[in-house]
């Protein structure tokens, strides 16, 4: 087992494709329904937007609760681009990341100077803005919605249904899965923990603080905005403005937070459960943003570092368990 | 010189914090700066290493490169590292990634490389993942490198800022009361690896310290700053005779009986 997990740490690529190849199991062996199948996208979707949210609030330390607004302009980009130009996703889904980069940019200046609550209420500001500027665009299909957004084809093989649609929104979330991974690991991933820390310290090491952050935020936007452009095209293919609101928001956060925020699995547990519990939870349609709300709060009291966490800290007592001891010998 | 200031001035309001301080100070020295509270030590290290802006007119100079208005990340980078008085440790990360996060500027591999994930950078990781353990090991820590470094004792938590102030293989080390608040035991044994790193990495040091023992023993130098204004400068030997020294920082004269119990503190 060890020599195994060794030999993922070395090529962490094959990993991805031993995933690739169990996931794209699944479906046949677990899905009864076409709903199951639905969700399943959902969560993939949801779990690329919490990757990246990861990236920004949990590595890099800083409050955005403006991704929503990203993961419309990656949705409306792919809506608008349909709508006008007749594009599919292979070309919307390009055009999402970048336009989505762009407005992470704007997203970004203002974490320069402001800072927890403050850069909390600039993001919302920004995330609102970009909902209603939508809501009131008739560019934008306004109140009505963009509809009938057509789904891929691979060599003429159409992905018009659910438990299709999910081999497409699946290889993406592993692609989007793996670029998280590896900027984490890396020396960007430490010095996005070394700003979250300590900003100071952190330039004193020679860490260059505002491109870090911009490229946090450029970063999850990227990946917000690719989220939203799998979403546009979901079966039946819909998108309404009200499908971004500060709910939409809450769930994103409760999914970073509950997985355990500043955990490389931490968006990604968090998002799996996340979306599962607000699917069944649909019922209690306006109890939802009460629920999450306490999700989030009673995780912060009681369980600070998620789920991730809890798992972090039985592995490292463990090994420092076994290093002390061997060194007692 | 490596390190030179003309004329560094900061006034914070109508306080002048640092009044134009001529500083030089050549490679491979261990210099000494002391002096009361408020003397503008510490703001002295925050104006060189760039977290404060110097007031028009002043000058530094850092390894033949002029850093007068460099933003901090630019002076960390020509290899100037510095620890502060509150140690800003990274609180909520391992040790061993305290350390890799100081190594930053000399990872060797790009941001495009690390985004694609490719083999080459594991190995380099590796690399220099097993090189700050050494360094770890070096300064006594190597036990607790998977350990957050919130989770450390203070003397430990001293020697982590020292180990990741070095990881970056700086040129000049800026101390800044690297012994405040530890046992007599473990201030010898913080100078000794002090001392050893000084050996093994060439660095040329400047300590911010109170403990008296410590800049006697250590330092061929001292400088002793007053009210934002350098009133002295010499080897120890002649601090400790200087009458505004004493008058400003000392206390009074000892005889020789009486400055051995003092500096056995």
């Amino acid at each position: 087992m060890d020599k195994f997990k060794e030999i993922i740490r070395q090529y962490p690529f094959l990993g991805f494709v031993i995933a690739f190849i169990i996931l794209m199991l699944v479906p046949s062996v677990f899905f009864t329904d076409l709903y199951q199948s639905h969700l399943a996208s959902l969560i993939c979707i949801n779990i690329i937007v919490a990757a990246g949210l990861n990236i920004v609030k949990g590595f890099c330390g800083q409050v955005t609760v403006g991704h929503v607004g990203i993961y419309a302009v990656g949705s409306y980009t792919a809506g608008c681009m349909f709508l006008y130009l007749g594009s599919g996703l292979w070309l919307t889904l390009p055009a999402a990341i970048l336009i989505a980069g762009l407005f992470g940019v704007a997203f970004a200046i203002p974490s320069f100077r402001l800072e927890g609550p403050y850069l909390a209420l600039a993001t919302l500001g920004g995330g609102e803005a970009i909902r209603l500027f939508i809501e009131n665009g008739d560019f934008f299909m306004s109140t009505y919605g963009i509809s009938n957004i057509p789904q891929p084809e691979i060599f003429g093989v159409p992905f018009d249904t659910p438990d299709k649609y999910y081999y497409i929104a699946m290889p993406i979330m592993l692609m989007a899965i793996y670029f998280s991974f590896s900027v984490l690991r890396s020396s960007v991933g430490r010095a996005f923990m070394a700003v979250r820390e300590d900003p100071i310290s952190a330039a004193a090491s020679g860490i260059n603080v505002k491109k870090h952050k911009m490229l946090a935020f450029v970063l999850s936007a990227m990946f917000a905005g690719g989220a939203g452009a799998v979403y546009a095209h979901l079966p039946p293919g819909y998108i309404h403005p009200n499908n971004y609101t500060v709910i939409e928001m809450v769930t994103f956060l409760a999914m970073v937070v509950f997985g355990g925020l500043g955990h490389i699995w931490g968006g990604i547990i968090g998002a799996i459960i996340i979306t599962i519990v607000y699917d069944l939870t649909r019922p209690l349609y306006e109890y939802q943003l009460f629920i999450f709300g306490l999700t989030i709060v009673l995780t912060i009291l009681f369980m600070p570092k998620g789920i991730g966490g809890f798992i972090d800290k039985y592995f490292i007592d463990r090994r420092f368990k076994t290093k002390t001891g061997a060194a007692s010998k | 010189m490596l390190l030179k200031t003309k004329k560094l001035m900061k006034a914070f309001g109508g306080l002048k914090a640092i009044n134009k301080v001529d500083f030089e100070l050549p490679a491979n020295e261990i210099r000494g700066i002391i002096g009361p509270n408020g003397s503008g030590k510490s703001t002295f290290f925050n104006l060189v290493s760039g977290v404060y802006e110097p007031d028009p007119g002043s000058y530094i100079e850092f390894d033949g490169n002029d850093i007068t208005n460099e933003p901090p990340h630019k002076v960390g980078e020509l290899g100037l590292a510095r620890t502060f008085q509150l140690l800003r440790l990274y609180q909520d990360m391992s040790v061993i990634n305290n350390v890799m996060s100081g190594y930053h500027t000399l990872v060797p591999y790009s941001f495009i490389d690390a985004v694609t994930g490719r083999k080459k950078i594991w190995d380099q990781e590796k690399t220099i993942k097993e090189e700050m353990m050494e360094l770890l090991s070096f300064v006594g820590l190597a036990d607790y490198a998977e350990l957050n470094a919130s989770e450390l004792s203070g003397g430990q938590r001293r020697l982590l800022v020292l180990a990741r102030a070095i990881a970056g293989k700086p040129k000049l080390l800026m101390l800044d009361e690297p012994a405040a608040g530890l046992s007599p035991v473990n201030v010898d044994n913080l100078m000794k690896i002090l001392m050893r790193l000084k050996e093994k990495y060439g660095l040329t040091l400047i300590i911010i310290e109170h403990i008296l023992k410590v800049v006697m023993d250590t330092c061929s130098k001292v400088t002793v700053l007053d009210h934002g204004e350098k009133i002295a400068e010499g080897t120890p030997t002649q601090i400790k005779d200087d009458n505004a020294v004493i008058e400003a920082y000392l206390g009074k004269k000892m005889d020789d009986e009486e400055m051995r119990k003092a500096l056995a503190v």
